[in-house]
């Protein structure tokens, strides 16, 4: 009985161990930076949200659904967001569709939290491009959910996440030309955002994020 | 029991870091996909949406006509886009039996080419496909309807048929998962049976695909 004892004490112990590192993950793979000399879309929450629509199994902040509610079983963990995108000078230029789902390529130990994050951008007049991305959403889940939320410690913001790690060439995400002045044309893709606010409270949190654009030609550096 | 201890100690550690490398337990309700190989060599499927069931939401810019006139589930533009030629669409997404196994969006806009109508179809279980074609004149709905005689602000009942893709089928873009590296076309019709007094639609959206994977290189 002592050594049942001492046995399952131990593997406690080296589960608890094994919690400390997929929480502080020393494994995982860093995020991509951008090139210095993509374009830039910028993007405020909630104020350049037009509509999200999550899955009931992706209300991670229990959060309310509303008539929107993907509860069928096959997009349950899916979110779909609409976005306005602006330029350096805050103005709208763009409107974004993302579709988004956790992935199943999510490795805790090695990638961290993945989401499969489908982007459709259209800039009116130019056209529209198709940005595929993998986004570790691990950082922010590890400060926010599990720190603000469950442990209801105060947050020390604000905090800045760079969540691309993929799919493309060094971990940054892939952006395709699809109409317009963008067709044919292929890069990379790097988001950035930025947790400025965050009450628990009251539920509210505020964020800026930009998206980083690196499509060879004339058409996307212009301004 | 030093050795028991650290035995232990090990193998609650390995077997927790294995199990978040391995079994994290991502996974999706799949059903089974309804395709059928057509007489070139493609496969043909069908994704179907269902008017107003399956519509998340739609801009409500001036370019939409009926299909953004609601104030449920309107995205509301900023007032520098309300006159821009863009409509953006949100749906469920169907497969030919009528479960719904994806999220899409309809993006239709004009640029110096003419109209164009990109689709993005995410289906969490097989992956993403992008779809690309000449775009449908602005308000080709409202004014197919208005044919049929639709009146605003009435209740209207029939069937009129609306080729979206026209003449000449549209294009898979890109791809991911399961449609990676498919090449192939696809027309969308959409098919309308009514308009409720506050004109929301009631019909089906059909995307009918015809794909084909890459040749395999021939074995030398």
């Amino acid at each position: 009985m002592k050594y049942l004892i001492v046995a399952v004490l131990g593997l406690l112990v080296g589960a608890a161990l094994a919690g400390v590192v997929l929480y502080f993950n020393p494994f995982s793979v860093a995020a991509a930076q951008p090139s210095s000399t993509g374009r830039v879309l910028h993007y405020t929450l909630p104020d350049d949200v037009l509509e999200l629509a999550l899955g009931d199994d992706a209300k991670i902040f229990g959060q309310a659904t509303g008539d929107d509610a993907l509860w069928e079983e096959t997009i349950d963990r899916s979110a779909v967001l609409g976005l306005v995108l602006n330029n350096d000078g805050n103005q709208p230029v763009a409107v974004a569709s993302r579709l988004m789902a956790v992935s199943p390529d999510t490795d805790l130990l090695f990638r961290g939290v993945l989401v499969s994050d489908h982007w459709l951008v259209t800039i009116p007049g130019e056209g529209t491009l198709f940005v595929r991305a993998d986004s570790n959403t691990w950082p922010f889940l590890k400060e926010t959910l599990v720190r603000i939320w469950y442990l209801e410690r105060p947050w020390q913001g604000p905090a800045e996440y760079w969540p691309t790690v993929g799919p493309g060439a060094d971990d940054a995400g892939v952006v395709v030309g699809v109409a317009g002045n963008f067709r044919g044309r292929e890069g990379r893709a790097v988001e950035r955002y930025e947790l400025t606010a965050l009450d628990r409270a009251s539920g509210a949190a505020l964020a800026e994020g930009e998206l980083h654009l690196d499509l060879p030609g004339p058409q996307v550096a212009a301004q | 029991m030093k050795t028991l201890i650290l035995l232990t100690v090990v193998l609650g550690f390995g077997a927790t870091l294995a199990g978040a490398h391995f079994a994290p337990g991502v996974t999706y309700a799949r059903v089974p996909s309804h395709t059928t190989v057509v007489a070139n060599g493609g496969r043909s499927e069908s994704f179907l949406i269902r008017l107003p069931a399956d519509r998340i939401a739609a801009t409500d810019g001036n370019a939409g006509g009926m299909r953004a006139l609601h104030a449920a589930g309107a995205m509301q533009l900023p007032a520098q886009l309300m006159d821009q030629p863009v409509l953006i669409e949100h749906f469920k997404v169907r497969d030919a039996d009528g479960s719904v196994v994806g999220v899409a969006a309809r993006h239709w806009s004009i640029d110096a080419g003419g109209p164009t109508t990109v689709w993005s179809l995410l289906i969490p279980s097989r992956g993403s496909v992008v779809l690309r074609a000449r775009g449908e004149q602005r308000g080709a709905v409202d004014a197919a309807l208005r044919a049929k005689g639709y009146a605003v602000g009435k209740t209207w009942d029939g069937e009129v048929r609306v080729a979206m893709t026209g003449n000449e089928p549209g294009a898979v873009a890109v791809g991911s998962g399961e449609f990676a590296n498919l090449s192939g076309t696809y027309t969308e019709s959409w098919t309308l049976a009514g308009v409720d007094d506050a004109g929301e639609l009631r019909g089906t959206i059909e995307l009918a695909t015809v794909t084909r994977a890459p040749e395999a290189s021939a074995p030398e």
